[in-house]
């Protein structure tokens, strides 16, 4: 039981979900709104179902009032205010919790739903009494009926068309009843089967417009016989009478002629007539014309529906993609085996198999992945609230969405993100008179970016807000004692120091922010994904805080690389060339540069940098250049070895100060390698650089 | 009855299993709930300015166990890989998680069985060792056996010494370069 609970709990998770996110949208473009509160209105459906099998008698009871409100709405007979918006969101935040408390033990629960349902209950009222308002989508309005009567050329498939495409093509455009009808010939002895005998008669109900049903005879309208003809200036195929007659004579051997279809649309017509003219119906008659939208609506669920997603436990994930992990693992001792035995036959299987399991580990490794999508959309709730509380005018954009990360990393990044947000909200972005002042738009912008680069994810939260003053930020630091008078900090290095614990800016502490128990937070967990963060800001222009996170693909594409019986792993998304060096030669020991094909790059000796044995000469040695985020540095090693999957696994809590080691992996022979963050290491010599020119 | 019961519980109570091991000429023991198994030395791989008590990490079927040099922590010279250095692996719980560690021995000797009454607080000779390491010490044979307190030799305050002896070795690092 408690089994079926849980499931119950986990599916109202994902309705309250996806009801925000239609109703965020719909407060966005209210233009296409049926489908949207069809959404919405299913959503409540389905919840007050599945609440009132588990015991959550209260929760369905409460939906049904909001539901009926959404019925409303959805038939026409009620306006979506935003006064019903605000109210679902509220009910939303309610019902969440009462879904956890079914009894509603908690004493504030039961006031808050006691009043909030009242409130409910009475917004209904309002909406039932007011003047039934109807409101007829433009989509339906304008809808029109056309007859398309299609009759190919006989010797159509000698072209390769084939007309199946083409009606489904036209049944695409709207809703469509397609009616085919054989030439005699088909059943005598001049049958070719090669020949097309058939006519179509295609009913398409669409918005007015004839050019796109022509569009798509395009290629075939020289050779053949193609009729189109708008018949009714409303959805003649809802008209039970009309199929019925036409269908009567599709399968009869009368063709179906314009004039034929001008008498039955006639008869017709009284019936019907007033469907055209919406100016002239009573409220009342709109009711009658209810079943006709509904049906459409079920419609549109019906093919909602068919996005084929099943759930799947994480357990099970997880267990796959250990197993995936140890057959890359098996596999690379394999391709070491093979390796030494020089066989033919051998080396084909192994590299197929080398090959599969590739495909293997990427699709599986992507069904870990989670769009930032997800993420991006819880905040949107948030800031709409958070705006509407402080008054702010705000616009909150995404971009890149679409990037993907590793589920237990989008489910570590929310808090601080969201934390970043509040931020920005409360303190980046000016009230609007202010705004006004400075000569900026009214409405500021929130804009969260994410993108690719290497093997990490960076998540940028933009605003154009007033920007944070550095100079500000030293004096706090110097006063708070952080700092002391007489020290020189970069930007960079002041900008850090928001990070510190107990440092606020803030001259209010606000519901929102502002104790300063934030930042330094925000800064660990980011680092606990073994993530960075980077603010950038410009006074009045605002601020970019960066975050950069590992994809954390448990298993990466790597080069092997040997320092000083090492073994070494740098992300082969990261390399750029390797080259063999002769050391005396192109060192320039002095400035710490290598000239690579004329141009000159900054220089790590792994040796000197992992304090191993400078002895040894070693007339020869490799430098890998590697590039992270537009730096380019090079490395030098002693030896490549070559491609290697590794299997990413966590060095554990005792290395965590070894931030230039992502992780290590186990090679074929069972020793194992580290695995080198070469961002770290470009950012450690751009360190080194700067101080050095102070 | 109640006779029998009340020595039987005594027994139960009082009776610990530790197990013992050699660093250099001295013996120590831990407790053997902690032990997960004993292994041979493999291939360790060292990890590049990590502390000199971290000997590196090694794969433990499959799986990263990071290995301490458990003589460097007591003051000792680092462990000489002979036909008898083993490494212990342990199970302890650091800042709520537990994870799995492994120590450097110079021998693993026995599983010795002996009562609460038998041990003796923490010796107050002379420091040869850290002494808060040691949380007590008892006698078998001819020898005097100290016990090894886990909690403290791998305690979260001990995780954060470790993160600034590194820091320290980084700064040397960078003074460098």
């Amino acid at each position: 039981m408690s089994n079926l609970r849980d499931i119950y709990l986990e599916e109202a998770e994902d309705l309250f979900k996806k009801m925000e996110e239609s109703l965020l949208l719909l407060e966005k473009s209210p233009g296409d709104s049926d489908v949207l509160v069809a959404d919405v209105f299913r959503s409540m459906h389905t919840l007050k179902g599945s609440s009132g099998m588990f015991g959550s008698v209260k929760v369905a009871d409460f939906v049904h009032h909001l539901e009926t409100i959404y019925d409303k709405v959805r038939s026409g007979e009620a306006l979506l205010s935003k006064q019903i918006i605000d109210y679902t969101f509220k009910s939303l935040d309610l019902l969440k919790k009462i879904v956890l408390d079914p009894e509603l033990k908690n004493t504030s629960n039961k006031e808050e739903y006691e009043t909030l349902k009242n409130e409910v209950i009475n917004l209904l009222d309002t909406v039932e009494s007011q003047e039934a308002l109807l409101i007829v989508k433009d989509s339906i309005e304008s809808k029109v009926t056309y007859h398309i009567q299609f009759k190919p050329n006989e010797n159509l498939f000698l072209n390769g068309t084939n007309p199946l495409l083409l009606i489904d093509e036209l049944s695409d455009l709207g809703e469509a009843r397609v009616f085919p009808r054989f030439d005699e010939r088909i059943v005598d002895n001049s049958f070719e089967p090669k020949k097309s005998y058939v006519t179509w008669d295609v009913f398409l109900v669409k918005s007015k417009g004839i050019d796109p049903i022509k569009d798509v005879f395009i290629f075939v309208e020289d050779d053949s016989i193609i009729d189109i003809n708008e018949i009714a200036e409303y959805d003649l195929l809802n008209q039970d009478s009309f199929i019925k007659e036409i269908s009567g004579r599709s399968y009869s051997d009368r063709s179906i002629d314009p004039e034929d279809l001008k008498k039955i649309v006639e008869q017709l017509q009284p019936e019907e007539g007033n469907l055209n003219d919406k100016t002239e119906i009573s409220a009342e008659e709109s009711v009658e014309e209810l079943p006709t939208f509904k049906n459409r609506v079920s419609e549109t669920f019906k093919i909602k529906k068919a996005t084929s997603t099943i759930r799947v436990p994480t357990v099970k994930l997880d267990e796959l993609m250990n197993l995936v992990s140890e057959l890359v693992t098996t596999q690379a001792s394999l391709s070491l085996y093979t390796d030494k035995k020089e066989e033919d036959d051998l080396q084909t299987i192994t590299e197929s198999i080398e090959k599969l399991t590739r495909q293997l580990r990427d699709t599986a490794f992507g069904m870990t992945l989670i769009q930032v999508e997800s993420l991006f959309n819880r905040f949107q709730r948030v800031l709409r609230d958070l705006s509407s509380q402080l008054g702010k005018e705000v616009d909150f954009l995404t971009e890149g969405g679409d990037t993907e990360l590793d589920k237990r990393v989008i489910e570590n990044v929310s808090d601080p993100l969201l934390h970043l947000i509040r931020n920005s909200l409360d303190h980046g972005i000016e009230s609007k008179e202010e705004r006004v002042k400075k000569g900026k738009p009214e409405n500021g912008y929130i804009m969260l970016r994410s993108y690719y680069s290497g093997t990490k994810v960076f998540i940028e939260i933009e605003d154009d807000g007033k920007g944070i003053d550095p100079e500000k930020i030293r004096e706090k630091a110097i006063e708070r004692g952080i700092i002391s008078k007489s020290d020189v900090l970069t930007r960079e290095e002041i900008y850090d120091l928001i990070f510190t614990p107990g440092f606020s800016l803030a001259k209010d502490v606000t519901d929102i922010s502002g104790r300063g128990v934030g930042m330094d937070v925000v800064r660990r967990n980011i680092h606990d994904l073994r993530g960075d963060i980077k603010v950038h800001s410009e006074i009045d222009r605002g601020t970019v805080i960066t975050l950069g996170l590992p994809i954390t693909l448990s298993v990466i594409d790597g080069l092997l690389i040997k320092v000083s019986n090492t073994d070494f792993i740098v992300p082969l998304m990261e390399v750029e060339r390797c080259y063999k060096i002769n050391r005396n030669e192109y060192v320039n020991k002095f400035n710490q540069l290598v000239m690579v094909e004329g141009e000159q790059l900054p220089f790590v000796d792994l040796r000197r940098v992992f304090n191993y044995d400078l002895d040894g000469d070693r007339e020869e040695e490799y430098i890998v250049i590697v590039q992270n985020r537009g730096l380019k540095i090079a490395i030098a090693v002693d030896k490549i070895e070559g491609e290697y999957q590794a299997v990413l696994k966590p060095v554990g809590k005792y290395f965590k100060e070894q931030q230039f080691i992502s992780g290590a992996t186990i090679l074929g022979d069972g020793t194992m390698a580290l695995v080198l963050d070469a961002y770290k290491i470009i950012e450690q010599k751009e360190l080194k650089y700067k101080r050095a020119i102070i | 009855m109640s006779v029998f019961r009340d020595q039987e519980e005594k027994v139960v109570e009082e009776v610990n299993s530790y197990l013992s091991f050699k660093l250099d000429n001295e013996f120590f023991a831990l407790d053997v709930k902690k032990v997960i198994e004993i292994i041979e030395v493999p291939h360790i791989t060292s990890v590049p300015l990590s502390p000199s008590y971290m000997s590196g990490i090694i794969n433990l079927r499959g799986k990263v166990l990071p290995l301490i040099d458990t003589k460097v922590k007591f003051g000792l010279e680092p462990v000489e890989y002979t036909i008898d250095t083993c490494i212990i692996v342990i199970e302890i719980k650091v800042e709520d998680e537990v994870i799995q560690v492994g120590t450097l021995v110079d021998q693993v000797l026995e599983v010795i069985e002996i009562g609460k009454s038998h041990i003796q607080p923490s010796p107050t000779i002379e420091a040869k060792y850290p002494l808060e390491y040691i949380q007590g010490m008892f006698r078998k044979d001819d020898n005097f056996i100290m016990l090894v307190s886990l909690e403290k030799v791998f305690s979260i305050d001990e995780v954060y010494f470790m993160q600034d002896t590194n820091d320290n070795e980084q700064e040397q690092l960078d003074s460098k370069a």
